[in-house]
This record gives C-alpha cells, sequence and structure tokens, in this order.
C-alpha cells in the first residue's frame, strides 16, 4: 500500500503511544485529556486498519475492530490488576502485554491460518496496542483513574465498560469501513477516525457525569466541539475527493 | 505468588478449561452456516451476516443465560450452567434462522439449496434442482440449520465455561475488589476470550461456510483450533494471574 500517506506508520505509534499514556496518567486531574489521547489512540488504530484491511479479509472489516478490542481488554484487565502495590506501571504493563498478544495472534494469523497479508504482524500488534490504550483511556476518562480498584468499582459494576468496548470498536472499525476502496485517502479516514473517537468521547462524558460529575460535562463538551470540527472536515474532504457533488432532487413520481 | 498459584495443579486445571473453552467456541463458529454480504443477496448459502456478528450474538445471549442459571440457583453445578449457555446460544440461532428462512422463503422467494452436496446429507433432497445460476446455493436447507444448532451449542457451551471457571476462581479471592465485582470482571473478560475467538475461525474459513459439509470445513478446522486452542491457553494464564496478582 505504497500511497501518499500524510503521517509515516512510526511516527503516528509514537505521537499514540505518548499522547495515550500521558492523558491515562493526568486522568485523576484531568479526565478529558484521557479521552483525548484515547481519541490518538483511535486513530493509530484506524490507521492499522486501514493498512491491513487493504488487502481484504474475507470478512469484512469489522472483525478486525471486534478482534482489536477483544485483546485489548483482556489485556488491559491483566495489566491494571498485575501490578497491585505499583498502580503506575498498570497501563504500560496492559500496552506491552497488549502487544505481546496482539504479536502472537498475528503470528499465527500468518502462519499457521495462511492469511497472506505481509503486514499481519505488525498490524495485529498494532490493533491490539491500540485497542489496550483505547479500553484504558476512555475507561479512565469515565472513572478518572486508572488504579485496578477504582477503575473496576466505577466502570465494571455499573457496566459502562460494555459502553467502551462497544464504542471503542465502532470507533476503530468505521472509518476504514466507511471510506475503502480503491480511492480510499489517509487524510479522509483519519479524520472520519477523529469524528468517530470524539463521538465516543462524548458518550463516555455522558457516562462520566454520572460518576465524576461537572469534570464529565468538561469531558462531553469537548467531545462535542471535537467532533463536529473533525466532521466538517472529514465533509471537506469528501468534496475534494469527489469527482463532483451534484443533487439528484426527489424521485420522478412517472417513470421516464 | 502470582507464580506459585499458577504451578497448583488446580490453577493448571483452570488454564486448561479455559483453553478448552476457547476452542470450542472456534470449533462452533465453523458448524454455524455464515454467507456473510453473498447471503444477504441470496447469492450463498447460510445467513446473510458476518461470523463474528452471528457467534457473538449467540454467544452473548449464552452468557447471559449461563450467569442467569449461575445467579439463581444455590451452588449450580458445571453442568448445569454450561447446559444453560448451550440451551441460550441455540435458541438465539434457531430464531435467526427461522426469521432468516422465512425471510429468504417469502420475501426473497427463493428455494433453499446447498451449493456444496447434491443431496442434503439429512433428508436426502436433491439440491441441484434448485440452485439459480451464479450462485453459490441460497437460503438455509436442513442440513445448515442442523449444523448450525450444533454450532451454537457447542459456542455457548465454551462461553460460559468461561464464565463458569472465572465466577468460582474470581469470587473465592481475597482482593475486596475482585471478590465483590467477580460477575462483571468474569463476564468481560469471557466477552473478550469469545471475541478473539470468533474472529480467527472466521478468518480461516473466509468469511463464508455453510456447515459441517461445507468441503471447507474438514480443511481449515485443525489450523483454525489450534490457532484458537494457543490464543485462549495465553489469555487463561492472564486470566488466573489476575486473581493471584493483587
Amino acid at each position: 500500500m505504497a500511497d501518499e500517506s500524510l503521517i509515516k506508520r512510526n511516527k503516528l505509534i509514537i505521537i499514540a503511544v505518548v499522547s495515550g499514556l500521558s492523558g491515562i496518567y493526568l486522568s485523576p486531574y484531568f479526565p478529558a485529556l484521557a479521552a483525548i489521547g484515547a481519541i490518538v489512540a483511535v486513530v493509530w488504530g484506524a490507521d492499522a486498519i486501514r493498512r491491513v484491511a487493504a488487502y481484504g479479509l474475507g470478512t469484512g472489516v469489522p472483525s478486525i475492530g471486534q478482534l482489536a478490542l477483544g485483546m485489548g481488554i483482556v489485556a488491559s484487565m491483566f495489566g491494571l490488576a498485575i501490578v497491585g502495590s505499583v498502580p503506575l506501571a498498570g497501563p504500560v504493563v496492559a500496552l506491552v502485554t497488549a502487544s505481546v498478544f496482539g504479536l502472537i495472534t498475528g503470528l499465527f494469523a500468518q502462519h499457521v491460518i495462511k492469511m497472506n497479508i505481509p503486514v499481519m504482524i505488525s498490524g495485529m500488534t498494532e490493533i491490539a496496542a491500540a485497542g489496550s490504550l483505547i479500553i484504558v483511556g476512555f475507561g479512565s476518562a469515565a472513572a478518572g483513574s486508572y488504579v485496578f480498584g477504582t477503575f473496576v468499582q466505577n466502570i465494571f459494576s455499573s457496566g459502562i465498560v460494555l459502553v467502551i468496548f462497544w464504542m471503542g470498536a465502532m470507533s476503530i472499525l468505521h472509518p476504514f469501513n466507511a471510506t475503502l476502496g480503491p480511492d480510499e485517502k489517509q487524510k479522509r479516514t483519519l479524520f472520519l477516525a477523529v469524528s468517530t473517537g470524539a463521538v465516543t468521547m462524548t458518550i463516555i462524558g455522558v457516562a462520566a457525569t454520572m460518576i465524576l460529575g461537572s469534570a464529565g460535562i468538561i469531558t462531553m463538551v469537548i467531545g462535542i466541539v471535537l467532533w463536529l470540527v473533525f466532521y466538517k472536515k472529514f465533509w471537506d474532504e469528501v468534496y475534494k475527493d469527489a469527482a463532483s457533488v451534484v443533487g439528484t432532487g426527489l424521485i420522478p413520481k412517472t417513470e421516464a | 505468588m502470582a507464580e506459585f498459584l499458577l504451578l497448583d495443579p488446580s490453577m493448571l486445571m483452570n488454564v486448561l478449561l479455559i483453553a478448552i473453552s476457547g476452542t470450542l467456541i472456534c470449533i462452533g463458529v465453523h458448524f454455524v452456516p455464515v454467507g456473510g454480504a453473498p447471503a444477504a443477496m441470496a447469492q450463498a448459502t447460510g445467513i446473510g451476516t458476518g461470523t463474528v456478528e452471528l457467534a457473538a450474538g449467540s454467544g452473548l445471549v449464552g452468557l447471559v443465560t449461563a450467569s442467569y442459571m449461575y445467579a439463581n440457583v444455590p451452588d449450580a453445578s458445571m453442568a448445569l450452567v454450561l447446559a444453560a449457555g448451550a440451551m441460550g446460544s441455540m435458541i438465539l440461532i434457531a430464531s435467526a434462522m427461522l426469521l432468516g428462512g422465512l425471510v429468504y422463503a417469502y420475501g426473497v422467494g427463493v428455494p433453499f439449496a446447498s451449493a456444496q452436496v447434491k443431496r442434503d446429507p439429512i433428508t436426502g433432497d436433491t439440491q441441484e434442482d434448485y440452485m439459480s445460476k451464479g450462485t453459490q446455493g441460497h437460503g438455509i436447507p436442513t442440513v445448515s440449520y442442523v449444523s448450525g444448532l450444533i454450532g451454537a451449542a457447542l459456542g455457548g457451551t465454551g462461553g460460559s465455561l468461561i464464565y463458569f471457571v472465572l465466577i468460582g476462581l474470581y469470587s473465592g479471592v481475597s482482593s475486596a475488589v475482585i471478590s465483590s465485582n467477580a460477575a462483571a470482571i468474569a463476564g468481560m473478560f469471557a466477552m473478550g476470550v469469545y471475541y478473539v475467538n470468533a474472529v480467527i475461525p472466521s478468518y480461516g474459513v473466509g468469511g463464508t461456510i455453510e456447515g459441517f459439509h461445507d468441503r471447507k470445513f474438514k480443511r481449515v478446522l485443525p489450523k483454525d483450533t489450534l490457532t484458537s486452542f494457543i490464543i485462549s491457553l495465553i489469555a487463561g494464564i492472564l486470566a488466573i494471574l489476575i486473581a493471584g496478582g493483587m
């Protein structure tokens, strides 16, 4: 897929990991930052999906988004729980565990199931890692903490984690699923990824108002603003990339 | 502490049970007649949606019925919980196939025919005469229906087995956070493992499969099963370590 990528893969990985993790670590002070970090992870995940799924998975793009969050949630719960008395290490352990889990899944998909996708192994590692950042990022934005005890108490018992799972999966699988085709462009797909991430952030903000009160409202408002801004940017890209945009009018009453 | 826990025979048994449940889910997916987008246009045999959607849908219903049984029957035995999970999954798949069949028969107007076999292995009816030209069969023939039910039973059993193992483990640990939220953690973990094991075989079958009579079935089952077993084994180790790590 040697197209004119605006953001190179390695640069995107570094940006996403750094902003995702720093957002999570700042979540006790300003929960909205964790959600913004998670949006960057959504962009990373969506970019990894567009690189892998461009080869054709045979089963639709949604499957890989659900796989990402499936691996992400298993690894995240392990990472946050295992560190015990050193909660600071939790998000990093979750990220590393997810990467290893993704790497093993990728190796098996490539060499045992024989999917013949050259970027499968690296792609699977990236989407699992992004999945973990999304779960912990949006999770700590809603819970106000990345410490396992508070995390579980606030979002597991209330069922908010299910919303994070589904909205997170939708936000990374939808961008490529909606824009795929021969004229798919990275810029357009990633603008849509920011807007789907922002929709998730808005919903997480609503959930956070039940737990954190006013901090949740801030998350929600930032989410709405980001969504409007980036959906407009995506809209403009669609208009720019289209050969022409014409109104078709209503369907005529009589057959011509 | 965690290492001691993991090497304990009963913990090894739990890891193995989770690996087996993942494998059961994987095998179950192969039985479900998934047609994907072609089936949605009645151009391939099976239910017109993706493997993951069907497997996950039936698996999650199985999880709900299994957890209901676990919560409401005092000291529910493993067999009872697994049977509840299998029943839930089978009910969902059966109703999906029944309603899908009604739409294919009376909405789209196609006879049910399989492209993979000349005669239905169960009813013995000829298939070729009812095939439309240029399609890979259409609708849900009897053999696919039965195959789907078997698949749902396996998937539901697998999903509820993970839940049963984990909730028993988590509700007994010393950490108050885990034991008081055992149902939620075990449920989410089961869901995560379910998704991973629903997607992996769907990559193996490449989107569409008619059921156990499909030629693909024998070809892809061994490698998908191996993959699922290893991946679920890793997930099982992670799940057990959560209980010991705190």
